[in-house]
């Protein structure tokens, strides 16, 4: 079966999502379930009565064609309901009701009822949806220079000159490469920055949720070409007697992956 | 990949194909392509009429054999090869499967070791986990930012073990052109074979064996508009493989079976067509896809084109855009009469995204946005008008059910 093989019912949800968008107010909570890197994230959004039903209900999913059709499909299943009746509503109920899913979108498609069960829990432990989905707004204000000074990668030397460098270079060196620059603060990221001048790829890593810079630095990430890649902590070089890969620790999931690369970039 | 829900052409008798048919604008030539009605057509003979078995002694027989070596040699003409050169396979799988499993088995005393790319298609892919678990080591050699091999990398990787290189001529996927004749130069003299996966780039860009010293080389008929379940394995003069079907001797006992004269006179026709069109054809295809990349990148905030600049076949548009699932534009697009097709892990088996995408150094989150068009014969100007009448759209409906959307630096959005 193609993964693409959806019933009408998931079609019709997926080009007419129902309740699309986001909620405000003291009674709101927010789940957020999945992560870019996999694919498919969602926020729900409830607004809940004091008498403990769901008043209204919005979403958010970047994913494919079942990740939206699942997130539209829950709001309408559950809103009206008592919080403990929209609990008992799972992933299978999800799928039923929208006539199947294609088997493998069963499990990494199919978030919709985690997310929902993760605003009510929200709701309960009285987290705000700011703190669900959102880091700090300016971390100028929270430096964390020690969390980021505590990356160590031990075999930084093996590569020292083959790709890992641990001082400002001449950015013209790395055309083309694909440079990483580890979040050490403003420097770093200028450096980044000034790099997109001579390569299509500058990825800045972070180990916290957003650079650890000035607020002005920020604006001028936001404006550049830098990739930013958060909560990720580099672990190991690898490559055949030049850096051709980096292991990274995703911080968020928990688990490891290769990033290829030319260049990285560690300003002490 | 996804493949098309609808044919999008359909051949009737000698009529050309209507691009567009069913209202589909069809950008996924890289997955399949229509036959031209004129191979139609030049098949029709062989299926009723000059029907024998080349292997009969009878005249009947011998018909069929003078069809088979007349396609042959044209076959062989449209490379720059010797029709003895030429082995009809059932497709480029087989073709891939030969040239790396067979290869391997028959020179097993010389080496064991074979170097592969990171961005070589599936089907070579898993030939090399297949050689891994019979005894032969395989390295794959890393691609630069713009998926382009690194000659320099692929160097540093040869051993006194290795006997192959298998470099695909382009990516079937974001397009890059390998630089097939500097790596050749770098085997010449080693005694190491070269392979290459051509389905991608044959009928794109110009493949000479008379001036390429590729030793192997792996040819769809598909993609030149022959028929599909036909394709070639190259095999220059004194480069030996075992088979891997084992039968009644057919095609000089490299590939048992007998041979389908009629789907090889098609591809033969398909190469004498591609040989008097190409350079205008090329031309056209690659107007039509240059309009395309820069009316995207222009009118579309947050999009990106993957792959080389300028090194990439000329009916290739890859692009990926922030905040945007791939699967879900893919069916967006299809609602909208467009065929194209993606990247991302939720329209894969495996749940991978592409790992050619990965391996140029995109982010997952940055390889789960991809698209990709691709171009061919029947594509016309406004088709470029008609995915851009949709595409904008699709992506701004998909940003607003996004949670990533604020986030992308080219968008000024308010907080959400």
């Amino acid at each position: 079966m193609k993964s693409t093989q959806y019933s009408e019912k998931t079609l019709e949800h997926f080009r007419n999502p129902q309740n699309v968008g986001t909620l405000e107010g003291p009674n709101v909570a927010v789940g957020r379930v999945g992560n870019p890197v996999c694919g498919d994230m969602m926020d729900i959004y409830i607004a809940v009565t004091p008498d403990d039903r769901i008043e209204d209900i919005k979403f958010q999913t970047f994913g494919c064609g079942s990740a939206v059709a699942t997130s539209s499909m829950i709001t309408e299943l559950v809103k009206g309901m008592k919080l403990d009746d929209a609990l008992k509503v799972s992933r299978g109920d999800v799928a039923d009701a929208l006539d199947g899913l294609p088997p493998i979108k069963m499990h990494c498609s199919n978030l919709a009822a985690d997310a929902l069960h993760e605003a009510i829990k929200n709701w309960r432990a009285g987290i705000k949806p700011e703190d669900a989905t959102k880091t700090p707004v300016d971390t100028a204000c929270h430096p964390r220079p020690a969390e980021v000074a505590e990356v160590e990668i031990a075999n930084l030397a093996d590569y020292d000159g083959m790709g890992a460098y641990t001082e400002l270079k001449d950015p013209a060196e790395l055309a083309d490469q694909r440079v990483v620059v580890l979040d050490t603060g403003d420097r770093a990221a200028q450096f980044a920055i000034d790099l997109t001048d001579h390569t299509g790829r500058v990825v800045l890593m972070t180990t916290g949720k957003d650079p650890s810079v000035s607020s002005a630095m920020r604006s001028a990430l936001r404006l550049s070409d830098v990739k930013i890649l958060a909560e990720a902590q580099p672990l190991e070089l690898r490559g055949e007697g030049e850096l051709e890969r980096i292991l990274v620790h995703d911080l968020n999931e928990d688990e490891e992956y290769e990033l290829t690369a030319d260049a990285f970039v560690v300003l002490k | 990949m996804t493949a098309p829900e609808t044919p999008a052409t359909t051949v009737r008798s000698s009529a050309g194909p209507a691009s567009g048919a069913a209202g589909v604008t069809y950008a996924d030539y890289q997955s399949s392509k229509p036959v031209d009605p004129r191979v139609v057509e030049a098949m029709l003979p062989y299926f009723g009429e000059t029907f024998g078995n080349a292997a009969s002694l009878h005249g009947v027989g011998d018909a069929a054999t003078a069809a088979l070596e007349d396609a042959r040699a044209r076959v062989a003409r449209f490379i720059g090869a010797d029709p003895a050169e030429i082995l009809f396979t059932s497709g480029a799988t087989e073709a891939n499967n030969l040239a790396i499993i067979g290869y391997g088995q028959r020179n097993r005393r010389k080496g064991d070791h074979v170097i592969i790319t990171e961005a070589e298609h599936i089907s070579i892919l898993n030939i090399a986990k297949y050689l891994e678990k019979n005894g032969f080591r395989v390295t794959r050699v890393p691609i630069d930012l713009y998926g382009r091999v690194s000659v320099k990398k692929l160097r540093a990787r040869i051993t006194d073990d290795t006997i192959l290189v298998s470099v695909g001529w382009a990516s079937n996927e974001i397009g890059t052109i390998q630089p097939i004749a500097e790596i050749a130069e770098v085997l010449a003299g080693t005694g190491i074979v070269l392979h290459s996966d051509a389905v991608a780039a044959e009928g794109l860009v110009p493949i000479d064996m008379s001036r390429v010293p590729v030793g192997l080389m792996s040819l769809s008929s598909n993609d030149i508009y022959g028929p599909r379940g036909l394709g070639v394995l190259y095999a220059r003069k004194g480069v030996a493989v075992a088979p891997v079907l084992l039968g009644g001797g057919q095609e000089r006992g490299i590939r048992s079976g007998t041979e389908d004269v009629a789907a090889i006179q098609g591809m033969a026709a398909a190469a004498d067509i591609m040989a008097a069109d190409m350079p205008a054809e090329v031309a056209r295809i690659k107007g039509i896809r240059d309009r395309l990349v820069e009316r995207v990148l222009a009118e579309i905030p947050g999009s990106h084109l993957n792959g080389h600049p300028t090194v990439r076949l000329p009916n290739n548009a890859h692009f990926r855009f922030d905040a945007v699932e791939g699967e879900a534009m893919v069916l967006s697009l299809r609602d909208a009469g467009i065929a194209a097709s993606t990247g991302s892990a939720c329209s894969s088996k495996t749940l991978e995204p592409s790992h050619t995408l990965i391996s140029t150094g995109l982010l997952h989150e940055e390889a789960h946005g991809s698209l990709e068009f691709t171009f061919g014969r029947f594509s016309k100007d406004e088709d470029v008008d008609r995915i851009m009448a949709a595409l904008p759209g699709v992506i701004a409906r998909l940003r607003e059910l996004s949670p990533l959307y604020q986030k992308t630096p080219q968008t000024e959005k308010g907080p959400a």
